[in-house]
Formats: structure tokens, sequence, C-alpha cells
């Protein structure tokens, strides 16, 4: 398999906080692979280091092949990366239809994508005029992963898409994206190990914004030392 | 039922506000001073709206405090008055800044792919400290003596005509030299910036060519001066009004996306920066009026369209007013000038038209979606960017068309800006700062207090128990707004329709 993503040793600072100091991980092309770490570790800043809306101070991070590192976020994203930022972002003023719309990029796209959006989210369908601030907190994850679906995107970054959910909800995230990982690459973060080691091919482990353990996601779930280690009780 | 009222409640309150003014007023006065005082409160709302509009949809999208956008509204006044009384100057310094802007974009569009030639980086340094001061010089020789004071001898303009200044503009070989030397400025300016925006296959060709297109422009208007001066000067006044207000309101727009791009935009980061930017605008661009047009304020006749006297004026009602465009309008038996309802309709005009185009446009969903979370719409891969230069023009742009329409009503001198800015600033603040529909709603607010507070200050207030009426100061009209404004915000803290604090 080759390597649609490839981050080599990025440096990413908040202010003059230096977060990042180091991360390095690779993402195979058709493949989920699972971003997991404490609380503070660095996998929301990593994830907004790669769709550009921050940038690192060293470190390269290439799509395909490209050097894309230090673009502004508008120029990667249009590259084919899509992002579902933790908390869900969907815009509350705007309606459903509105939410899928704006992340057209062609026109048309949503029009070429809906059977297999509606498909996967039905709830999507029947609220289509309702603002998205009056979605219930499942329907507006799957408005936040729904929105990445619309155009042509080979890469999806998805951050903690199980956070506040009820388990019934959860089920029905990981079986939507396990069929979304059919079509596309997915880079997840996760606080929620079942969720993760349900889903995931490879895994990496942060810790204190470094990349320090990696590897198959079924090995990881055996080893019961190395999940408390790094991530608390698993 | 009982949920439509808990869901519009910031609107039921507005509303009880506005019945609380117009049936405390009906009470005390007949109703034809209620109507007037009514219709005098819309003119000023609408004015105090094409302010507030743009003023809202800026800080809501970008978070940026334009304390500069009264200066728009002023600037709109003056171009759109010079265009209907004095065009020369217009039309003897636009090319000027025609062939600086054009050269800078021809020149911006190979900027990228000719630094990545040069090589080495002390090879750049150097290129770049020539580029610039190249670009310095060729600007001050283009300028150089330049005459503006005699051009914009507005004083010698005989109201609707000739302006006896014969001889104050340059002639064409020496205009066409400047342009010459300008163009050369934009083209060394436009290398020295190195925009990202313009980087190769970023649609190089079309910014080079629309670059040449307004060097080129710039040249045409040189031999048409003469003809084109008599030519606007020609028009009938309702022709030249028509002008003033497109023109105000693109140099409006042309000067918003400026400032936006070449003051605002490098200081995002840092939004103190950008506060003390625009306060420091309100005074550079003042004292630039004074200098330009004097101190000394100017009236635009009001057109003959909304101008007609005698015969069977006032007009009984609406429809005899479109046979007579007679300038007033009986309104319940007191004349009220059909002006001022021009610019009441002006204002409900460009309220529907924005409505509209955030509802039904890409553009104003963008717009929509910025406000609540301009990150996102960037991840989304849209040029957040390039929507706030847009914003910022359409902004600037209507505070501008607002001014070209108060000429005629309040005048025009260096101080409208500030007393528009501050109340629209107020209105904005009761509305809710960043909600559209909330700027309409506070301008029409302040608007009707404005008015009411000026009949007070006429007639004084008596209250029960008391022998004569005691006489207040202009100020409380004034003061009265800010006193809604405080008793909203105690309220909702945020505003009426208000989201963001």
């Amino acid at each position: 398999m080759t390597d649609l993503l490839r981050v080599e040793n990025i440096h990413t600072f908040i202010g003059q906080f230096h977060i990042l100091e180091g991360v390095s991980l690779s993402v195979p092309a058709g493949s989920i692979t699972a971003l997991l770490g404490r609380n503070g570790a660095g996998k929301t800043t990593t994830l907004r280091s790669i769709i550009g809306l921050l940038s690192p101070r060293a470190g390269r991070i290439m799509l395909d092949g490209r050097e894309i590192q230090g673009r502004p976020a508008y120029d990667i994203a249009a590259l084919g990366i899509g992002y579902v930022p933790e908390h869900r972002a969907v815009f509350r003023d705007l309606t459903v239809e509105e939410n899928l719309k704006i992340a057209e990029r062609r026109k048309g796209d949503l029009d070429r994508r809906s059977d297999l959006i509606f498909d996967l989210f039905p709830d999507l369908k029947r609220f289509i005029r309702l603002p998205g601030g009056q979605l219930s907190g499942g329907q507006q994850q799957m408005l936040s992963i729904a929105r990445v679906l619309v155009a042509d995107n080979r890469l999806l970054l998805i951050d903690e898409p199980s956070e506040g959910l009820a388990p019934v909800i959860v089920e029905n995230i990981i079986e939507a994206l396990r069929r979304l990982s059919d079509h596309t690459t997915v880079l997840l973060v996760e606080q929620n190990f079942r969720m993760a080691a349900q889903l995931a091919d490879r895994y990496y482990i942060l810790d204190d914004g470094q990349s320090v353990q990696s590897g198959q996601m079924a090995e990881l779930a055996r080893d019961g030392a190395l999940v408390a280690k790094y991530l608390g009780a698993g | 039922m009982f949920d439509v009222f808990r869901r519009n409640r910031p609107l039921l309150v507005a509303v009880l506000l506005v019945a609380l003014i117009v049936f405390w007023m009906s009470n005390r006065y007949e109703p034809k001073v209620t109507a007037n005082i009514l219709l005098s409160g819309l003119t000023l709302g609408a004015l105090y709206f094409l302010v507030a509009a743009g003023l809202s949809l800026i800080f809501g999208l970008m978070d940026v405090l334009n304390f500069a956008h009264g200066l728009m509204f002023m600037l709109g006044a003056y171009f759109g008055y010079t265009v209907y009384a004095n065009p020369r100057i217009i039309l003897n310094t636009l090319p000027l800044m025609l062939a600086l802007g054009g050269g800078a974009m021809a020149g911006a569009a190979p900027a990228s792919w000719v630094w990545a030639r040069l090589g080495a980086a002390q090879n750049k340094r150097g290129a770049l400290i020539v580029v610039w001061l190249l670009a310095g010089a060729l600007t001050l020789a283009g300028i150089w003596r330049f005459d503006l004071q005699s051009l914009a001898a507005n004083a010698a303009t005989v109201a609707g005509g000739a302006i006896a200044t014969g001889q104050a503009q340059e002639a064409a070989g020496a205009l066409a030299a400047r342009l010459g030397l300008l163009s050369g400025a934009g083209l060394a300016l436009g290398l020295a910036l190195r925009s990202r925006e313009f980087g190769p296959g970023r649609s190089m060709a079309r910014n080079a060519a629309l670059g040449i297109g307004l060097v080129v422009l710039a040249f045409a208007i040189v031999p048409a001066r003469i003809s084109g001066e008599a030519f606007i000067l020609g028009l009938s006044n309702n022709l030249r009004f028509v002008l003033a207000l497109a023109v105000g309101a693109l140099g409006g727009a042309a000067i918003g996306a400026l400032t936006e791009v070449g003051l605002i935009r490098p200081l995002y980061s840092r939004p103190i920066y950008q506060v003390l930017l625009t306060l420091g605008l309100v005074y550079v661009g003042t004292e630039f009026i004074k200098g330009v047009w004097g101190p000394v304020g100017y009236y635009m006749d009001i057109p003959d369209y909304f101008n007609t006297r005698g015969g069977d004026c006032p007009s009984p009602n609406l429809l005899l007013w479109f046979r007579d465009h007679c300038g007033s309008i009986d309104v319940l038996g007191r004349p009220f000038p059909s002006y001022r309802l021009f610019i009441i309709f002006l204002g409900v005009a460009v309220f529907i038209a924005v409505a509209a185009l955030l509802r039904y446009t890409r553009l104003g969903m963008i717009i929509r979606a910025g406000v609540q979370d301009r990150e996102m719409v960037q991840a989304l891969g849209i040029n957040v960017q390039w929507v706030f230069t847009l914003v910022f023009a359409l902004g600037t742009g209507l505070a501008a068309l607002g001014g070209v329409a108060a000429a005629p009503f309040i005048g025009v001198n260096p101080g409208i800006g500030q007393d528009f800015l501050l109340q629209s600033f107020i209105s904005v603040v009761i509305g809710g700062m960043g909600s559209y529909p909330g700027a309409a709603i506070g301008t029409l607010l302040v608007g009707l207090a404005r008015a009411f507070g000026d009949q007070l200050v006429l007639s004084g207030v008596q209250f029960p128990g008391m022998e004569t009426a005691v006489k207040l100061s202009p100020s409380i009209a004034r003061a009265s707004t800010v006193l809604i404004m405080a008793v909203v915000l105690l309220l909702r803290p945020a505003g009426l329709f208000g989201k963001k604090e």
C-alpha cells in the first residue's frame, strides 16, 4: 500500500506554546488509521496542522508526495481533504441542505453524492429544511461527516466523532464510518478506545506532542499494558 | 402558538418598543404631527441603516470594528457631490489612480515567476530594495506638482453649470506623461508586493489582462476630459444625481476593498491594532477631505424629480405625486418632503436586496456560515479572504451610497461622518452585533428615538402638575438613543438579535 499522507517530524506552536514536538505518521491509501493518546497529547493539533488551520514551524506534510505544509487551509482542503472537527461545528443558522451545499467545490456535487449521503444518514433527508442548530447531537455529528462527503475528498480527518453521544448513536456512526472506508481514507482521532479498535487498521499513539508508538490495531487491542500506559484504563 | 412567541422574543421586544414610542406620541400630538415625526424617524433610520448594515456584517464576519465606516459615508457624499457639481476633479484624478492600480495588477501577475528566477537570497534582497525604490521614485515623479487645489475650486462652481476656472486642467501631454510614470510605478509595486494571491496558475493571465485594461482605460480618459465634463454637466440634475449615487457607491466600495486588502488584512491576528488603524484612518481621511475640498460644507441640490413647486403642489397623495413630482406630499394635512420618502424607499430597497443576497445566493450562504465559524468555512476549501474583501467593499459601498443620498438632505461637510457612525454603532449594538435583521431593527428604533427626541426638545416636556413646559437641551435627543441602548443591554447583553457578545 502506498501512503496517501505522510507527516514527517512536525513542530507546531500555538502562540508561544510548543504543542507538537515532532509528530510523524503515515496513512496508507484506503485504510482507517487511528490517532490515539490522552487529553492534551496533541491529537487535535495534529489534525489542524494537516488541514492548515495551524502552520507547523518545522517538518513536512506530504499529500500524495506533494508538500502541503504552510499553505492556507482553503488551498489544502481543495486538494481533497475533508475535516470533521471536534464538537461537530455545523453551521447552526444554515439549514441541513445549506450545510451540505456549502461544501460543494463544483456545481452539482451534492446531487452527485446525495444517494450515498442519504443512504448513510437517512435522518438528514428527513430534516433537510431544518436549521443545523436544531438537530440533536448525533444528527449534527452525522451532518458534519456528511458535509465532507459532498466534495471529492481523498482523505478525511475525523476528530472525536463519538464525543458526548449516546452508545446507540455511536454504533450508528461506527457503522457509517465502516461503510465509508470502502470509498476513502480516514485519519481518525478517538478517545473511545473500543470504537477505535473496531474501526481502525493501524494506530499511532501521541504523548506530550510526540508520536511514541505505532502498529497494527489488532496487536494493540491485545496489549493491555501499552493501552494502560498511554491511554489510561482501556 | 406559544412557541412562535418564544422563538421571536427579540422581534416582539422591538415591536413593543416601537409601539410604546408611537403610542406615547399619538397621545401627546395630533395625528399629522405624529405621522410627520414617524416619517422623519424612518428617514433617519434608513440613513443609519445604510451605514449600520455594513458595520454589522463586517463585524459579524471578520470581527473588525470599523471605525472608519463613518469616513466611508462621508467620502461617498463627497464623491457623489463632486461628480454632481465638479466632475473635472474626478476626470483628472481617476486616470492617475487607474494607472497605478492597473500597473500594480499587471506587475503582480508575473511577480512570483520573476522572483523564482532570481536565484540566491542576496540577489532577491537587493532586487527587492531596487524595485521598492523604483516604485517610490516613479510615484513621486508621477504626482510631482500636480495641481489638485485649482481643480478642486468648488467655490468657483456655478450651481448647475459651468466651472469658472477654465485653465485648471493640465495639458493632455503632461497628464499622459504622469500616467506613463504611474503605470511604471504600479508595475514595480506589483512586483515588490510578491502577493501569493496572484501566483502562477491562479488566473495569472486574466489578472495581467485586467491590469493592462485599466491602464488603457486611464489613457483613454485623458483626451475625453473636456467633452466628458461638458457631457456630465449638461445632463439633467436627475441623471447627475443617479450618476452621483453610482459613482459614490462604487468609489466607496473600491476604497473599502483597498483598505481591507492593504491595511486590515495584515492585522487579522492583532485585533487591537485594527481598532487603532481604523480610528487613525478617520483622522487621516477627514484631513484629506479638508485638504481637497476645504473645511466648508456644500449643499447638493435636491433632484428636480423630487423638487417641483407651484401648480398642484404639495401633492395630496402618492399617486398624484408620481404625476407632479412635487417637493412635498401632504401627509394627514401636513406637507412632508418627498425627497425624504425617497431616502426611506432607498433604505427599504437596500434592506431587501441585501437580505435576498444573504438568503438566496452562494455568497450569502458563505457569509452567513462565516459569521458563525469562519475557520470551518476555510476548512471546507473556501477562500474566506476574498469573501472578507467582498463584504468589506459591500459594506463601505452601502455606507457611501447612504452618504450620497444624505447629501441633498443634510449637506456635505467634514463632520457628517462622526454623528452617523456613532448613531449607527448604537443601532448595531441595540440590534445585536453581527445580526443583519438586528441592524435593521436597531436603526429603526434609533431613527424613531432621534425624531421623537427632536420633537420633545422643540415642544418641551410638561409633566402633570407643571405650569409650563420645561425646555430641554438638544443633547437630550442624542442621549435618548444611548438610553435605549443601555436598557436593551441590561435586558439582553448581546443585543436584541445578537449571538456574539
